[in-house]
């Protein structure tokens, strides 16, 4: 058996090289199906690795507290909130909690202005916590003090896109910007962070909690988030489970009634997205195996009329000796052969196509291949050959000698 | 008598000199009403390391008859024992291995591989014995030698002459160390001289005790043979002795 695909092997090269473009336009089919499954495979996994070191310098286990309000109640006019009064109870409530910081988004304008600059950003009002829980460093002057939000200073710490937009020099520390009406001396410059999946970390101010209370006056509808990160041997599940009942105590809830605040762990953003990548990995990848069938079928085609075309051959290798199987193997491995050597230029053209793409855009995490995708795409159209090898094959191996030989 | 009796009766014929054994051999060919009998009840017996030409005019029969006794083709009725062996109860991997084993067939259009060396044609038949490349390679080379066609190894078919063709066939059919050496018209696509060579080739063959069938429309050169079977029509109407007189 070995020596049959040996030699099979042997002639099928000998075969293929022999008609070196012929082959290739055959397999050509095969060779744009593999490229394409690699390239479209490399780029997501990419982004999903990108994804994933992101998250986890995020800090997998913190988590985020929102007021959550169903579409249904939004149109009877009501509105969930999460208050300081909700903060107050976790913080002296809540079970291994490492630190804890409220954030209060600006809810009428997020407008920001410097001189004859302005811009729009995401302006928020929070704690000295931050830093720590979304784990945000200085790369100039300092972060967001207790003192400042005791005594509601108007101060800002900006991003590097925030710097940018609104050309401030180089080292911001100590000019002065107009938010919603108000003057605020920046205190600090943050370490750039980059994107996540096109959402600039960069784009943000930060202005103490108890100033941006303030500023929007009516505090009976302040509703805030919360985002805290738990202590090294929290278990993430538990803690939820406390928080969210101690919530629903706070918020008089019946046994009957949902949740009005959700509670979201870095982890479950990271999997919400993963599986977004993996549904879009799966429908490309299965619009693309269309396209290995239909080089599948090229390849078919071919090696029908390369049957055709060798008639005489065959005739003559069966006068002296050939039996079926041997012809068999012969035009099988031939058509395994010809898509696999398809399937390998497709692997090297989907990586280089994928490494180019994802490197001529500049947000785009580098392509990876994993392991699994190279070999099913190398499984997949040696199998592809070998499906449609055997329709070809076994009309050859099923000749008759005479007629062979007599075959014009 | 059944067919498994005539086997054993003539696998008793097998053990003495008998090789071929031919009882009532038809091939007919149904071309729309009519029907073309190229074969019409062929009898014949041939003892190991004979030399037996057939001779007879164009469309006689001949290349059909040589097809049936090479087992590349199956009669239409009548019994052919091989070696002992009932050849109509085979399968198709059977005669496959028959063809491979027992019978160097030396083709009236060489039927060669045109993709293949002159060397890659003759090693060809030992594909199929599970043999290695590198002794597959010095076989052929030392069958290729025994034509006298070493200087030509790597040429391709078309890059050669008939005649050496014709002796590239020959050692292809040499190189499996058949029983039966079968040759349609061998000197029909050569010149008196080449042709001389070849026929040179046969008779040293012969001497060192192989079967030879030589299928020929040249009296000359079936007259080199022990006996000439001739046919008309699908039959054999004379099986002399060579040198005996036509008339
Ligand atoms: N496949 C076929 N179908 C129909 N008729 C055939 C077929 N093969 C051979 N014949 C007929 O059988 C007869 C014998 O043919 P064959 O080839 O055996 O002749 P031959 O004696 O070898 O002639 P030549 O000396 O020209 O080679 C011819 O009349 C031919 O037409
Ligand atoms: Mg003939």
């Amino acid at each position: 058996m070995f020596y049959v695909i040996f030699e099979s092997t042997r002639s099928a090269l000998i075969s293929i090289f022999a008609h070196g473009l012929r082959s290739f336009l055959t397999t050509l089919g095969i060779v744009i199906g593999v490229a394409s499954v690699i390239a479209v495979v490399s780029l997501t996994q990419g982004m999903s690795a990108f994804i994933g070191e992101s998250f986890s310098s995020l800090g997998s286990n913190s988590l985020t507290i929102q007021s959550y309000t169903p579409i249904a109640e939004q149109m009877r006019g009501v509105r969930a909130r999460l208050t300081p009064e909700d903060l107050e109870l976790i913080e002296r409530r809540g079970e291994s909690i490492a630190s804890i910081t409220p954030i209060l988004y600006a809810n009428r304008t997020s407008q920001i202005r410097y001189a004859a600059q302005t811009t729009f950003s995401q302006i928020m009002g929070t704690t000295y916590a931050y830093s720590e829980v979304s784990q945000s460093y200085m790369l100039l002057g300092r972060f967001i003090a207790e003192s400042d939000n005791l005594t509601r200073r108007r101060v800002a710490v900006i991003g590097e896109k925030v710097r940018e937009d609104l050309a401030l020099p180089e080292n911001p520390v100590n000019e002065y910007v107009e938010l919603g009406g108000e003057w605020f001396k920046i205190i600090g410059l943050l370490e750039p962070k980059g994107d996540i999946m096109g959402f600039n970390q960069d784009d943000i101010v930060l202005v103490p909690y108890s100033t941006m209370v303030s500023l929007q006056g009516n505090q009976a509808r302040t509703d805030i988030q919360i985002q805290l990160s738990l202590s090294e041997d929290a278990d993430v599940e538990d803690v939820t489970r406390q928080l969210t009942a101690l919530l629903r105590n706070a918020h008089d809830l019946g046994p009957d009634e949902d949740d009005d605040f959700v509670i979201n762990t870095a982890e479950q953003l990271m999997e919400t997205f993963d599986t977004i990548i993996n549904m879009v990995t799966l429908v490309i990848g299965g619009i693309v195996s269309i396209s290995l069938l239909v080089g599948g079928i090229g390849i078919m085609n071919i090696m029908l009329v390369s049957v055709t075309e060798r008639t005489r051959e065959i005739g003559i290798c069966k006068a002296v000796g050939a039996k079926r199987h041997h012809i068999l193997a012969q035009f099988l491995i031939e058509a395994m052969l010809l898509s696999l050597l398809g399937g390998l230029i497709g692997l090297a053209l989907g990586y280089g196509l994928g490494t180019a793409i994802s490197s001529s855009i500049d947000s785009f995490p580098p392509a990876s291949i994993p392991l699994w995708a190279i070999a099913l795409a190398l499984g997949f159209s040696g199998f592809v050959g070998v499906l449609f090898g055997i329709l070809p094959a076994a009309k050859a191996a099923n000749l008759d000698p005479i007629d062979a030989l007599r075959y014009e | 008598m059944s067919s498994v009796d005539e086997s054993a009766a003539a696998k008793d014929a097998g053990e003495d000199s008998v090789l071929i054994r031919m009882q009532d051999i038809r091939k007919h060919y149904e071309m729309g009403s009519q029907i073309v009998r190229a074969l019409d009840g062929i009898s014949v017996e041939i003892g190991r390391g004979d030399w037996v030409s057939f001779i007879g005019s164009s469309g006689s029969g001949k290349s059909t008859f040589l097809n049936i006794l090479g087992c590349l083709d199956r009669p239409s009725g009548g019994e052919y024992f091989l070696n002992g062996v009932y050849v109509e109860e085979l399968g198709a991997n059977q005669l496959a291995e028959i063809r491979n084993r027992e019978i160097g067939f030396i083709f009236q259009s060489f039927n060669l591989l045109p993709r293949a060396t002159a060397l890659g044609n003759v090693m060809q038949p030992l594909v199929y014995r599970r043999i290695s490349y590198r002794r597959r390679k010095e076989m052929a080379m030392e069958a290729l030698r025994r034509v006298r066609l070493d200087d030509r190894m790597d040429h391709l078919p078309n890059q050669l002459s008939g005649g050496q063709r014709q002796r590239v066939a020959i050692a292809r059919a040499l190189v499996t160390e058949p029983s039966i050496l079968l040759a349609d018209e061998p000197t029909g696509n050569l010149d008196s001289r080449t042709g001389a060579e070849i026929m040179q080739l046969f008779d040293q063959l012969h001497r060192e005790g192989q079967t030879l069938i030589l299928v020929t429309h040249e009296e000359d050169v079936a007259g080199l043979g022990d006996r000439v079977i001739e046919l008309l029509d699908g039959k054999i109407i004379r099986d002399r002795r060579a040198g005996e007189p036509l008339h």
